[in-house]
């Protein structure tokens, strides 16, 4: 919050412009970083919450804090929020503040999507915390959602339409970092002069453009599986 | 002598102690077979780090520049490239070898002289026993859940002390059952696993593997015991809100008392049909009632 009224500050004498204009309706690549890289910092003390109530719950043989099924809910969560909240947005961010500095563009290909992409993020996120609040309690399927012990969890289709939002986000993403990559290079700047991070954007984007319909398809098919 | 017997109830208890640094070599004419792997798998990693690191350290320590190392000119080496692809070929080799060994040994049931059906439930196991020495088994099934006081003292501020559960003088809590599965030892015994509900899995590591129990799915294993004793173990597939308290134990007899236990439960199941089941349901009426609310969600 202080980080985010400084940089308000910052840009009052430049260009007046409220905190919701500043930080919500930003094309710019930098401030977008920015906010997927406070996300990810969130979602990193959210995850690191549940595995603290993990360990808390370990720290000596018997039960003392919680219920066996909220510690499994707390492993699927911790799991989901890790990876698709502080992971993949801390490596987006850390992507869309650097790959036009290093290949000399002005900013994103797309920078409109641009933000889409970041604000489908918060929306996916407040989905798939909100199970733990629904009478079900979250999904406690374990790290990878296997059925049919998913298909026990009376939030799965909160949480597989979470993920499909997060996929969304992920595919635009990639499509702007791969457009950036193809076409904004600086003259002089040849693929094989490029940064190797960038390099590294470049082929995971590619994956992820892959990846994510796959997954995606695959959660979908987990409300296929016959109910017991 | 006091280490003889220790080593000896150590290897019928077969449960790891304090300070154990490698896995059990297991009770059975098999599970030696992933212990010897292994161990020739982490010799093939220690040997490796040795030399790997041992060739860093030096050429960081010996070959610094401020001790006037000097670069050499060359570049490439034809020799050296073909010895360090000719040996980890040669390892690798060596080592799908023994593993494919292992598991062709592990996957043939062939002339099994026993068979048991072990189904897989939230949260407990069902053992039925199908046939033994060419003969089919009637009626010889049971469920087998956790003992009365692990699950008393597992219950969220129960308050009751975890290292208080014992079986005589080892400590069972969660590794412990109302009824175990019996098993003659020297006999070979094909299990068939499948389950009823979500995915377990049916570990008792003094055996030497574990088994996926799958819904529609029927897997099989062996094992033949050497060693009488009890074997404990656990459900290895996580499986909902009691995945931690559906242990396994084994209890390993001679075939002579074996064949006693098994004509008593064929004795108490053919009379009268339907006490045991009534017995059997009233004695689990608690469990159920306990797992009820999150049950089959
Ligand atoms: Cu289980």
């Amino acid at each position: 919050m202080a980080h985010e009224a400084t940089h308000d500050h910052h840009d009052h004498h430049h260009a007046p412009q409220g905190f919701f204009q500043r930080w919500v309706m930003s094309t710019n690549h930098k401030d977008i970083g920015t906010l997927y890289l406070i996300f990810s910092l969130t979602m990193f003390f959210i995850g690191g919450s549940f595995a603290m109530v993990i360990r808390a719950e370990l720290f000596k043989p018997g039960l003392q804090l919680v219920q066996p099924s909220f510690f499994n809910e707390m492993t699927t969560m911790h799991a989901l929020v890790m990876i698709f909240g502080a992971i993949m947005p801390a490596f987006v961010g850390l992507g869309n503040w650097m790959i036009p500095l290093m290949i000399g563009a002005p900013d994103m290909a797309l920078p409109r999507m641009n933000n889409l992409s970041f604000w489908i993020l918060p929306f996916a996120f407040t989905l798939m915390l909100s199970t733990l609040f629904l009478p079900g309690g979250g999904p406690a399927g374990g790290w990878t959602m296997y059925p049919p012990l998913s298909l026990q969890s009376d939030s799965l289709a909160y949480v597989v339409f979470a993920i499909h939002l997060m996929g969304i986000s992920s595919i635009m993403g990639a499509i702007n970092i791969i457009a950036t990559i193809l076409n904004m290079r600086a003259p002089g700047m040849d693929l094989l002069k490029m940064p190797v991070f960038v390099w590294s954007w470049l082929i995971t984007a590619f994956l992820l453009i892959a990846v994510m319909p796959v997954l995606a398809g695959a959660v979908t098919m987990l409300r296929c599986w016959p109910a017991r | 002598m006091a280490v003889v017997l220790a080593l000896g109830a150590g290897i019928a208890q077969a449960d790891p102690h304090p300070w154990q640094l490698n896995l059990t070599r297991g009770v059975t004419t098999w599970s030696g077979e992933p212990y010897f792997l292994n161990n020739v798998a982490f010799g093939v990693c220690v040997v490796i780090g040795v030399l790997v690191f041992g060739a860093m350290f030096i050429a960081m320590f010996r070959f610094r520049k401020s001790r006037g190392a000097v670069p050499e000119k060359w570049s490439h080496n034809t020799t050296v490239e073909i010895v360090w692809t000719t040996i980890p070929v040669i390892i690798l080799m060596v080592l799908a070898y023994l593993a494919t060994g292992g598991l062709v040994s592990f996957a043939n049931t062939t002339g099994a002289q026993m068979t048991v059906k072990v189904t897989g439930y939230q949260w407990k196991w069902r053992y039925d026993y199908v046939d033994y020495l060419g003969k089919p088994i009637s009626k010889v099934g049971f469920m087998s859940k956790l003992d009365a006081l692990s699950d008393k003292t597992r219950q969220l501020g129960s308050g009751l002390d975890p290292y208080a559960v014992k079986t005589g003088n080892e400590n069972t809590y969660l590794l412990n059952v109302d009824k175990p599965l019996v098993l003659p030892i020297h006999t070979k015994i094909r299990f068939v696993i499948t389950s009823d509900d979500v995915i377990h899995s049916w570990f008792v590591p003094a055996f030497g593997w574990k088994m996926d129990a799958i819904p529609g799915i029927v897997n099989t294993a062996w094992t033949n015991i050497n060693v009488p004793g009890t074997y404990r173990g656990q459900c290895a597939e996580l499986c909902g809100q009691d995945h931690g308290f559906m242990p396994i134990v084994v209890k390993a007899v001679s075939r002579a008392d074996f064949a006693k236990w098994l004509a008593k439960q064929e004795q108490a199941s053919a009379p009268a049909p339907a006490a045991p089941p009534a017995a059997a349901s009233s004695a689990a009426a608690p469990a159920a009632a306990a797992s009820a609310p999150g049950g089959n969600g």
